[in-house]
C-alpha cells in the first residue's frame, strides 16, 4: 500500500510542478496517471523513489516514510521498486547483460560489483529475464545495436531484476510506435498479474483504457481527477487535456 | 535603377571617384558597393606600394580606371561586372606572392637532386657482416738510449719496425705478415693514451694499404706530428703503437652504428610520446572537469573559473609544442626532457578540451536509471558514468599519443630528445644514407601506429 500525502514539488527555478497532490494505491493495482506534457507526471514518479526530493508532503510506503528514509534506508527502499523510463535510460555502450546486471547493484557485493564481478546466480537471473521479455539472444550485443523496443525490454528486464513490489513507468511506450506499445504494456499487465503493483504515465487514452485499473489525471500539477478509466468522459477529458484536445488515439496512428 | 529622379550626373559621379574610389558609387546611392570598392583599392594600392615593384602598380590603375567607368554607368542606371578588379587584385596577389617567397623553378637542379637521392637509395640501417684481422707493432718516441725491438706476434701475424724508435715528423718502416692476402688494410698510429692518428694524406685520412698475395706489406710513415700532444713532457720516451686492421664479409648483415642510432632515437622518441602523454592525461582528467560547461553552470563563481579555463586551454592549445620545447631546451637543458614537458603541455590542454567534451556529452537517463536500482554513489559512478567516458576518453588518448609520437620525432631538432635529435646533426654533416634510415624508421613507425590506433579507436567509438 503506497500512500501519497500533500505531495507538493517546487523546482529551485521556481517551477511549480506539483500542488498538494494526494492518493492511494493498494497493492497489485495498475495505476495509471495521465496528463498533458509538463503537468507534473515524472516529476511525481520520481518523487515515490526519492530520485527527486518532494518540498513538501509525505510517501508513506507499508507505513514507511519514504520522504524521511536516511540514505541507506533508501537504497533499500529503492531497490523494491523498479523504475522504466521513456528514454530506456540504458547504458548505450555497454552490453545488453552489464546494463540489466546493473538492475541487480541493490543487492550485490559492493566490492565485487566495483570489479564488474556477478556472481553466476546473478548472470542466471539475468538470463532468465532477458527470456521472459523474449531478448535472451541479445545479451552480450551492445544496447544501442538494439531497436527502440527491444531497448525497452531491456529497461524492463533491469527493473525485474530488483524482484519490486512495485514498478514506476514513466511514458514507458512514449517513443515507441502504437504495436510496439501494446507489446511493452502486455509485459508490465503480465507482471501486475504476478502481484507487482503498476504506476505507469500515459499519454494516449485508449491505452490508459486497456490496462489501467484506475487512474488519476494531472493538470498543472494539481490532480484533477481520480477513478476509473471509464469514467473520463468528454467533459472530463477537455478538463484534463483542454479545450482544443481531441482524443488521439494510439491504434490510430 | 529605372527611376530618373535618383539619377545623378555622370560627370561628377565620374569625378568623385577618380578622386577618391567608391566616392562616385556612394554619391549614386551605393553604399555597399562603395565601401567594398574603397576598401579593396586601398588594399590593393597598399600591398603594391610596399612590395615596391613598378610593374605591379598595374592592378591599382586599372582598379581605379575600372572604379571611374562604374560610376559613370551607375549614373545611367547600369551596374559594371566586378569580374575585371576582382581579377586584378587577385593577380596582383598571387604575382606579389610568388616574389616573395622566391619560386624559382630554374633553382632545382636535377644533378644536385641526384647526388641528395642517390645514398638516401642506400638508408645506412645495416651493413655487411664482417670478421677482423688486425695487428700491433711498438714504437717508441721519442728514442731512448736503448729502445726495445719494435715488434710484435700475435696468433700467428707478425708486425715489426725499423728503426725501434723515431722523433715527431721522421720515418719509420713499418711492415706486417700472416694477414689475409689481397685485403685492404687501415694502418694507424696510437699514442699511449688511446689516440688514435691517421697516416694518410696530411695526416686527415686513413691510410690503407693492399696486402700482398702471401698476406703480407710494408709501407713508410711518418711520425704523427700531434703523437705527442697530449703528452705531459714531450721529450721522455713512451711505447707508441701502429695498429695494421683488416675486414672482410662473412655474409649476412649486421646493423650498422648508425642503425643502432636509428633504434636509439626511435626508441626514446616512442617513450617521449609516451611520457608525454601519460603525464598530461593525470594532468587534463581534473582540468577537464573544469572546462566542462554542464557541470560548472551553476553559479556565477563555477562559471567564471570555467570561462579562465577553457580560455588558457585555447591559449596553451595555440602554441606549437616545438616553440615550447626551445624554451624548455633553456631551461631544463637539451635532451629528452625538455621534449616530455614541452609535449605534455600542449597535450594537457589539447586532452582538457577533449576530455571535457565528454563529460558535457553525458547522457543523464542512465545515471538515473543506476541510481533508481538502490545503487550507491560509488556504484553509480561506476555503472552509470564510467561506461559513458572512459571508452572516449581511451580513444583520445590514443589519438593524443599518436599525434605526439608525430611531434616527438621533430622535437629534436630544436634539441628536444628522439630520433629528430639524431637527424638534424646528420642532415647538417650532409650523412644522406643516414638520414634516409631516419625518414625510413620515422615513417614505418608512424604509419604503424597510426594503423593500430585507428583500429583501436573504431573499437571503442
Ligand atoms: N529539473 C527541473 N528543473 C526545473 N523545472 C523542471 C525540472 N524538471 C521538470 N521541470 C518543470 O516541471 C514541470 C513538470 O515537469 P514534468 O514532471 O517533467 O512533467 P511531465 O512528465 O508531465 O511532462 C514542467 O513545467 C517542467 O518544465
Ligand atoms: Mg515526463
Amino acid at each position: 500500500m503506497l500512500r501519497v500525502e500533500h505531495l507538493s514539488k517546487t523546482y529551485p527555478n521556481g517551477t511549480r510542478a506539483l500542488t498538494d497532490v494526494s492518493f492511494e494505491v493498494a497493492d497489485g493495482e495498475f495505476l495509471v496517471v495521465i496528463g498533458l506534457s509538463g503537468s507534473g507526471k515524472s516529476t511525481l514518479l520520481r518523487c515515490i523513489n526519492r530520485l527527486i526530493d518532494p518540498t513538501e508532503g509525505k510517501i508513506f510506503w507499508d507505513n514507511i516514510d519514504i520522504t524521511a528514509a536516511t540514505p541507506a534506508d533508501l537504497r533499500h527502499i529503492r531497490r523494491n521498486i523498479g523504475m522504466v523510463f521513456q528514454q530506456f535510460n540504458l547504458v548505450k555502450r555497454s552490453s545488453v547483460m552489464t546494463n540489466v546486471l546493473s538492475g541487480r547493484l541493490g543487492y550485490a557485493n559492493p566490492w565485487l560489483s566495483l570489479l564488474g564481478i556477478w556472481p553466476d546466480e546473478d548472470k542466471k537471473r539475468a538470463i532468465k529475464a532477458l527470456e521472459r521479455v523474449g531478448i535472451a539472444d541479445k545479451a552480450y550485443n551492445r544496447a544501442d545495436a538494439l531497436s527502440g523496443g527491444q531497448q525497452q525490454r531491456v529497461g524492463i528486464a533491469r527493473a525485474l531484476m530488483q524482484e519490486p513490489k512495485l514498478i514506476l513507468a514513466d511514458e514507458p511506450v512514449a517513443s515507441l510506435d502504437p504495436v510496439l506499445s501494446h507489446s511493452i504494456l502486455q509485459y508490465l499487465e503480465q507482471l501486475n498479474k504476478e502481484g507487482i503493483t503498476v504506476i505507469c504515465s500515459l499519454h494516449f487514452l485508449d491505452l490508459v483504457h486497456r490496462y489501467a485499473t484506475r487512474v488519476i489525471a494531472l493538470k498543472d500539477g494539481i490532480k484533477v481527477f481520480e477513478g476509473s478509466a471509464r469514467e473520463i468522459d468528454r467533459a472530463k477529458f477537455k478538463e484534463i487535456y483542454g479545450e482544443e484536445a481531441q482524443e488521439v488515439r494510439a491504434t490510430a496512428l | 535603377m529605372t527611376d530618373n529622379t535618383t539619377r545623378r550626373s555622370p560627370f561628377l559621379s565620374g569625378l568623385f571617384s577618380a578622386i577618391v574610389p567608391g566616392a562616385g558609387q556612394l554619391y549614386n546611392g551605393q553604399r555597399y558597393r562603395a565601401t567594398a570598392i574603397l576598401v579593396g583599392a586601398l588594399v590593393v594600392l597598399g600591398m603594391v606600394v610596399w612590395y615596391g615593384e613598378p610593374f605591379w602598380y598595374i592592378s591599382p590603375v586599372i582598379i581605379w580606371l575600372w572604379n571611374i567607368w562604374d560610376a559613370v554607368s551607375l549614373s545611367a542606371g547600369r551596374t559594371r561586372s566586378i569580374l575585371a578588379p576582382v581579377l586584378f587584385s587577385l593577380l596582383a596577389t598571387y604575382g606579389i606572392g610568388w616574389q616573395v617567397v622566391q619560386i624559382n623553378f630554374k633553382s632545382a637542379s636535377i644533378e644536385r637532386a641526384v647526388q641528395i637521392v642517390r645514398p638516401m637509395l642506400r638508408p645506412d640501417f645495416v651493413t655487411l657482416r664482417t670478421e677482423k684481422n688486425s695487428i700491433w707493432v711498438p714504437v717508441q718516441v721519442p728514442c731512448a738510449p736503448n729502445p726495445p725491438k719494435a715488434e710484435n706476434e700475435i696468433n700467428g701475424i707478425k708486425a715489426f719496425a725499423t728503426p725501434n724508435c723515431a722523433s715527431v715528423g721522421e720515418t719509420v718502416i713499418v711492415s706486417a705478415s700472416g694477414l689475409w692476402p689481397d685485403t685492404e688494410t687501415q694502418v694507424w698510429w696510437q699514442t699511449p693514451i688511446g689516440d688514435p692518428k691517421m697516416l694518410g694524406e696530411n695526416e686527415a685520412a686513413m691510410l690503407v694499404i693492399k696486402t700482398d698475395s702471401s698476406g703480407s706489406l710494408t709501407t713508410t710513415i711518418r711520425v704523427p706530428s700531434t703523437a705527442l700532444a697530449a703528452a705531459p713532457d714531450p721529450t721522455l720516451p713512451f711505447q707508441h703503437r701502429v695498429y695494421f686492421e683488416q675486414f672482410r664479409p662473412i655474409g649476412g648483415f649486421v646493423i650498422s652504428s648508425n642503425g643502432r642510432y636509428v633504434l636509439q632515437g626511435m626508441t626514446e622518441t616512442l617513450a617521449l610520446a609516451l611520457m608525454a602523454t601519460t603525464l598530461s592525461i593525470f594532468l587534463a582528467i581534473p582540468i577537464s572537469f573544469l572546462a566542462a560547461r554542464n557541470l560548472m553552470s551553476a553559479n556565477p563563481l563555477t562559471f567564471g573559473i570555467y570561462v579562465v579555463v577553457r580560455t588558457i586551454l585555447n591559449i596553451v592549445r595555440s602554441i606549437e609544442p616545438l616553440i615550447v620545447a626551445i624554451i624548455f631546451v633553456v631551461i631544463v637543458g637539451l635532451g629528452p626532457f625538455a621534449g616530455v614537458i614541452a609535449l605534455a603541455i600542449h597535450s594537457v590542454a589539447a586532452l582538457a578540451k577533449l576530455y571535457s567534451e565528454v563529460i558535457e556529452g553525458i547522457d543523464p537517463g542512465p545515471i538515473e536509471a543506476v541510481r533508481a536500482t538502490g545503487a550507491t554513489w560509488v556504484q553509480t559512478v561506476r555503472y552509470g558514468v564510467v561506461p559513458q567516458i572512459v571508452p572516449p576518453f581511451t580513444a583520445f588518448t590514443i589519438y593524443r599519443w599518436d599525434i605526439n609520437v608525430r611531434s616527438s620525432t621533430i622535437i629534436g631538432f630544436v634539441g628536444g630528445g628522439g630520433i629528430g635529435f639524431f637527424l638534424i646533426q646528420w642532415i647538417q654533416i650532409n650523412d644522406l644514407r643516414a638520414v634516409s634510415a631516419a625518414f625510413i624508421a620515422i615513417a614505418v613507425v608512424v604509419i604503424v601506429l597510426d594503423t593500430i590506433s585507428a583500429k583501436v579507436r573504431e573499437r571503442l567509438v
